[in-house]
């Protein structure tokens, strides 16, 4: 296919959405959440339903990714109207389509609704959960279906792809993702521009693009949602990383527990190798690229960049000390590139609207938007993508409804095993990578676990240290052994038989095992422990037994 | 060779570029403490002793895997790395079953020497115990895995100087073991050519021959590099 071509299809396939024969359309949303409440068996009992009333010509019924809300699951959509159905259940899908189509009026009592509201939005978009949140890499999930590659080319799909391969240059493409100021959104925050100059400069004839796919913070499942919602985004933005650096191969790494994003990510690169959107000259230009899936065994360790190369090579995966970074020696030591998936889900936006529009949004420091995992005490569980810079207050109360049962906030713990907890006297705090770092946490992957007064501190620390202490690798002693004895630590206390000596060596092991740890897993086990002593303090003293 | 300026605790020194910091210091008389670093096989960063200061870097780097660059001031004995490394030895010593008094390898242990230098006179952490397996299963030799430290020198030197890969490591965290084959009783090996090396390169107790008793072990770790070295030169 080249260009002419894919614009004739893109051209098509609008024409045929602008003379839609369909008055309505409904999306339920089939993101392993909602799928494991029952959404199949929804949309099927749905599709029987139109059938029967014979309205399959007025009505388009399609599977989505990734809605939001998924604690509200199975979702379901009516547009135009959007209204938004929560917690459908096969038994009363009469009684909708009833009233939604037939009678033209939504019924209240089952629309989407945050128990601290008083009533639910008609409109779902008036509702702030959707109303404060600003979607770019989450942009078409739970809208298309990302099992057809035509609707995300309808969305603008691959435009990006095409305008970098006919109107820029690698150099110009860098220069564009250098000047969004992106950070890599897999926990480090690494400018994204930076890294790619530095894969383009080495001088080499093969290169490699990896996308990080091995999400494996508890409660997370940001980059999840984006390869089942829309999976040919993230193509599309290692295609353009490949352009960009020089590579003709990518890899993308996706842990072994996300059999639908496998499966879908696997058909999109089947669908773009058809239309020649992926392969071997790309639109008809001399650029090839080729993107293979490595799927994870479940190890938490293989997250970690060279750990994860090390898997792909098929080796052990267990980290190697860096430098020699990635990006000059990587997988099977040539220069690489990794990025994690939402990275290459922001890149088409960037590309498309360009650098500038994506840097004004967010802060100074912290550019763009972020996706967020809510999960906890918190009246809408689910997944959020907010201007960075949004305040903790903004997402736990505005967006995500409140907590649960009117209770108090009392803590949000940020960034999994490797971040921190985040108490009440700070809700204000706006979340970018620096204002979590001056208080002890860190931005992460984008885990958002939120706490209420039933949670104690110091099985919250106790509970992360157990999950490092488990996934260490094992290869270097501080995180072998460090864990386990700040774990065995922590148990005491939590046991109330520790003594003050036991805290103090806790500190003081906490410290070494952050500063003397091989890699980031290690280096960042004590975090949790770390940051509640510092805001929670009081919870681990009032356990301490006291000697007279 | 073009050599290249360093600074290692206050001492100006003229080096080759291209060695590692632990080489350069080993070279001038400089002490770093290590264990699972061997010459003649690879590096891994992995026992973390070897960690070092460096102006301008605000992590702990291992001197054996990093490469000294030029104008690279480098402080290998403050307080905090000697603080570290007596963690660092105490928690081997907690970690399994380290009996000196009854062990093969006493008085010609790695780890004993590293207690002694690091002046460990007791331990702050508590004994883990594992139960760990004794392979006798070789008719030769024996695998004491109370003994390992998973420095992983007997994996290394089976797969790069031997060739057989009949070492290897199985499962995670502190569960982590050195397993012949598909962790196979280490008798039933197909890999295994019985060479031996992986006895010389064990820095405890954990690899010995049969028939000896206490303290009778002897090593010599240093054949690993002159065989390497042979090699080299095609003797």
């Amino acid at each position: 296919m080249n260009r002419q071509d894919l614009k004739t299809i893109i051209y098509a396939e609008k024409k045929k959405e602008e003379t839609n024969k369909y008055k309505h359309k409904i999306c339920v949303c089939c993101g392993a959440g909602c799928i494991s409440s029952g959404s199949e068996e929804v949309m099927k009992k749905l599709q029987e339903e139109i059938k029967t009333r014979g309205l399959e010509n007025e009505v388009e019924v399609i599977p989505t990714g990734c809605m939001g809300p998924c604690n509200q699951g199975p979702l379901m959509k009516f547009l135009p109207e959007y209204n938004i159905y929560q917690k459908v259940d096969c038994s009363n899908i009469s009684a909708i389509v009833q009233s939604q189509l037939i009678e033209k009026k939504p019924i209240e009592d089952l629309l989407l609704f945050a128990d601290s509201r008083e009533k639910p939005f008609i409109d779902a978009r008036d509702d702030p959960y959707f109303k404060k949140q600003l979607k770019i890499a989450l942009k078409n999930c739970g809208h298309i279906n990302p099992e057809r590659i035509e609707d995300y080319l309808v969305h603008n799909g691959y435009l990006a792809l095409d305008k970098v391969l006919f109107e820029m240059s690698p150099e110009e493409v860098i220069a564009e993702v250098k000047q969004s100021r992106i950070r890599g959104r897999g926990g480090a925050g690494y400018p994204a521009g930076l890294k790619w100059e530095t894969v383009y400069k080495y001088v080499n004839d093969q290169k490699y693009v990896i996308c990080n796919g091995d999400e494996g913070d508890p409660g997370a499942f940001m980059d999840r949602s984006v390869l089942e919602g829309n999976p040919h985004r993230v193509l599309e933005g290692m295609a353009i990383a490949g352009y960009a650096i020089g590579a003709n191969k990518g890899y993308a790494y996706i842990r072994g527990e996300y059999p639908l994003a496998i499966k879908r990510f696997e058909l999109a690169i089947k669908q773009a190798k058809k239309l020649g959107l992926l392969g071997n000259n790309i639109l008809g230009t001399t650029f090839s690229f080729d993107v293979e899936v490595r799927i994870g065994a479940g190890a938490f360790v293989c997250g970690e960049e060279t750990a994860l190369i090390a898997s792909i090579e098929g080796k052990r995966g267990t980290p190697r000390p860096r430098p020699p970074f990635p990006a000059e020696s990587g997988l099977w030591g040539k220069p690489t590139l990794i990025n994690n998936v939402e990275t290459f889900a922001a890149i088409s936006p960037i590309i498309n609207n360009g650098g500038e529009w994506y840097s004004e949004i967010g802060t100074p420091k912290s550019a763009g938007t972020k996706v967020f995992a809510l999960a906890g005490k918190i009246n809408y569980a689910g997944l959020i993508e907010v201007p960075m810079g949004t305040t903790l207050r903004e997402i736990v109360f505005d967006i995500g409804g409140g907590i649960q049962n009117g209770e108090d906030f009392k803590a949000a713990q940020t960034g999994g095993p490797s971040g921190g907890c985040i108490p009440a006297e700070h809700l204000d705090v706006k979340m970018d990578y620096e204002s979590l770092v001056s208080l002890g946490s860190i931005m992460g992957s984008g885990g958002l676990i939120i706490m209420d007064k039933s949670s104690d501190m110091v099985d919250v620390a106790r509970f992360f240290m157990e999950f490092c202490m488990d996934e260490s690798c094992g290869k270097c002693v501080p995180c072998r052994v460090g864990t386990r004895m700040m774990h065995d630590l922590l148990q005491k206390i939590c046991e109330n038989k520790a003594t003050q000596i036991d805290l103090d060596r806790l500190e003081e092991l906490a410290v070494y095992v952050k500063e003397t740890s091989l890699c980031g897993l290690g280096g960042s086990a004590p975090n949790p422990l770390l940051s509640t002593l510092r805001h929670f303090r009081q919870e681990y003293e009032n356990r301490i037994v006291q000697h007279d | 060779m073009n050599t290249i300026p360093i600074i290692i605790d206050e001492k100006k020194l003229e080096v080759d570029p291209g060695k590692t910091i632990l080489e350069v210091c080993r070279e001038n008389e400089i002490e770093i403490l290590t264990m699972c670093h061997l010459k003649g096989v690879l590096d891994i960063g992995a026992c973390r002793l070897c960690l070092v200061e460096i102006e301008g870097i605000n992590k702990l780097l291992s001197a054996c895997t990093t490469k000294v660059a030029a104008n690279m001031i480098i402080r290998t004995n403050t307080d905090r790395i000697k603080k570290y490394q007596r963690i660092t030895t105490e928690l081997f010593f907690a970690e399994r079953n380290h009996v000196c008094a009854v062990c093969v390898a006493n008085g010609k242990c790695e780890l004993q020497d590293l207690g002694y230098k690091v002046g460990l006179d007791h331990i702050r952490y508590p004994h883990l115990f594992p139960q760990c397996e004794v392979d006798t299963s070789h008719p030769w030799y024996v695998m004491d895995h109370n003994r390992c430290i998973m420095c992983t020198r007997c994996v290394r030197v089976c797969n790069e100087v031997e060739g057989a890969h009949n070492w290897d490591v199985m499962n995670r965290g502190h569960q982590v073991r050195v397993i012949s084959d598909f962790n196979s009783p280490w008798g039933e090996s197909v890999t295994c050519t019985s060479c031996g090396k992986c006895l010389h390169a064990c820095p405890t107790g954990a690899i010995w021959p049969k028939a000896i008793v206490q303290g009778q072990l002897q090593k010599n770790p240093g054949m690993i590099n002159e065989l390497v070295e042979k090699r080299k030169m095609k003797l």
